[in-house]
């Protein structure tokens, strides 16, 4: 840029007036251009900075990252990028606070490339390096906001286990991983009996309280972090545990229903008992007879349908 | 297409891995584990004969990071990974717990320095051994398909040129992935690159 030209501002004006850090460096690593921006956020001055060896003036506080970039542009004549999200913050600058805050180091995005001289000097390197604390921020608190997202997306909002969403995706996982280790896997589907007059006897308030409860507790029963209880539907609940003979899985499933009646929740309305009670259909699959295609599903859907129509408050298994 | 002799590749190859070795310690110093990588082989072809089956690319798509050089010769070097194990790779160099999907957006930035200090490494080697000076442009990073690719490098074909390609092996503690590193250059630009090389071999041998 010519400064014969009238443009009504100078170089050093747009130089220092740039939201941005700019250095030159030279092929000796002496600093031939030190702006504003750098003297606000390194605390060094133009007159520290100037004529100063790089590495010398941050006392040996430049990262490997920096340092190799340098070399790169100075004796290759090769561009550098160091990312924010590798390198954080490279060199020792810090957020301009207020006097009496301790200071804040600087999220920074540096690119470094490499000016040839007009009249064929040695090599200089133009150093640019950008504030990214703001986008560093903004990513946090995304992925913060996801993980909060993710979470409610897969929890049932009255009980606060998981929902059938979860469960559907849960299960292909869970028969993938009997397949490969050669494990049973047990499903169990849970209905509480006579649930529809309860709600009617006691009004829905109570009944959604009763079901937290009856959620928690079937929640509670579960032993392994890779057992899954989750909400099915209404008063529906599904688990899914790996492991377990046959035999081990029906006595589960007498543990679930002896687990509901010990809440003694008085149900005057139930023609099965006096408190609240469960149907339980159970289903075992052997690693070999498992099918992604063939839900083991339906057979504890149908054993659960056989618990209801043999009268209820008790478990069967779908053999 | 036999433009360079055994030996000429097999130099070549040479060159490669070292700057293969210098961009691995560079990746072990920021990740803070093991890296290798290696070039394992070399070919030339003719712009006119790309295509995806040619280069036996998959389907999928393809991270690129591409710089242009010059010098005494002049190319377009791009380098190729699979999405996913870019990704995948970027994500354990940052520790991330973002999803694959999420990263490709969000992390051009980080995926640029990786096909950055790669491409570097390479033009680094390439000048200390064959005793030149470059200079090159800065990264661009996008993401293609392989027939995207291989229409890029035809449509900048006139039939005179060339591209070297060069298979890449990346192996981290967790993940293994391959790239390619490819150089595009024009007929005038690999018969100096074939001078150097000369050069090269008669000052070793």
């Amino acid at each position: 840029m010519s400064s014969n030209v009238p443009l009504g501002f100078s170089t050093d004006q747009v130089i220092n007036g740039v939201n941005l850090g700019l250095i030159v460096v030279g092929e000796n690593l002496e600093i031939l251009l030190w702006n504003d921006w750098m003297s606000r956020h390194s605390g060094l001055t133009h007159e520290q900075a100037l004529q100063q060896n790089i590495v010398a003036l941050f006392g040996g506080q430049l990262t490997p990252g920096f340092l190799r970039g340098l070399n790169n542009v100075i004796n290759y004549g090769s561009p550098s990028l160091l990312s924010s999200a590798l390198h954080r913050s490279p060199l020792p600058l810090y957020a301009q606070q207020e006097v009496s805050q301790t200071p804040v180091r600087m999220h920074q995005s540096i690119i470094m490339t490499p000016m040839q001289s007009v009249e064929g000097g040695p090599r200089t390197c133009l150093i640019q390096i950008s504030d990214s604390s703001n986008s560093v921020r903004r990513e946090k608190m995304l992925i913060s906001h996801s993980d909060a997202l993710k979470r409610e997306a897969i929890t049932d909002g009255l009980t606060g286990i998981y929902n059938r969403r979860f469960f559907d995706e849960s299960y292909i996982l869970a028969v993938r991983h009997s397949k490969r280790h050669r494990s049973n896997l047990s499903l169990f589907m849970i209905d509480i009996d006579y649930f529809k007059p309860y709600n009617d006897h006691y009004g829905h308030l109570q009944g959604d309280k009763t079901l937290k409860l009856v959620a928690n507790t079937l929640f509670a029963q579960m032993r392994r972090p890779s057992d899954i209880c989750a909400r099915y539907g209404g008063e529906e609940f599904i688990m899914l545990v790996a492991e377990f003979t046959e035999e081990q899985a029906v006595r589960f499933a007498e543990r679930l229903c002896a687990s509901i009646a010990d809440l003694a929740i008085a149900h005057p309305t139930s023609p099965v008992a006096d408190h609240l009670t469960v149907s339980v259909g159970v289903q075992t699959w052997a690693p070999d007879q498992i099918r992604e295609n063939l839900p083991l599903l339906k057979g504890a859907d149908e054993a659960l349908y056989r618990a209801k129509s043999q009268g209820r408050n008790q478990v069967v298994v779908k053999n | 297409m036999n433009v360079f002799s055994d030996i000429e590749i097999d130099a070549l190859t040479e060159v490669f891995n070292v700057g293969a070795g210098r961009a691995a310690l560079t990746l072990s110093e920021i990740i803070g584990e093991e890296v290798m990588l290696s070039v394992p082989s070399l070919k030339v072809l003719n712009s006119a004969e790309i295509s995806p089956s040619v280069l036996t690319w998959k389907d999928g798509k393809f991270a690129t990071v591409s710089q242009v050089f010059s010098g005494p010769f002049t190319a377009e070097a791009v380098l190729l990974f699979t999405e996913n194990y870019a990704l995948e790779i970027v994500r354990d160099m940052m520790g991330s717990q973002m999803s694959i999907d999420d990263l490709a957006e969000f992390e051009q930035e980080a995926m640029s320095e990786l096909g950055n200090i790669i491409l570097n490494a390479s033009l680094s080697a390439m000048a200390d051994m064959l005793d030149i000076s470059l200079n090159s442009s800065l990264p661009i990073y996008s993401i293609s398909s392989p027939q995207d690719i291989a229409d890029r490098f035809v449509d900048c074909g006139r039939e005179d040129n060339y591209i070297l390609v060069l298979h890449i092996d990346l192996v981290l503690e967790k993940h293994h992935t391959e790239g390619h590193l490819i150089f595009l250059l024009s007929s005038t630009s690999l018969s100096k690159l074939i001078t150097h090389v000369q050069q090269y071999l008669s000052n070793i041998l």
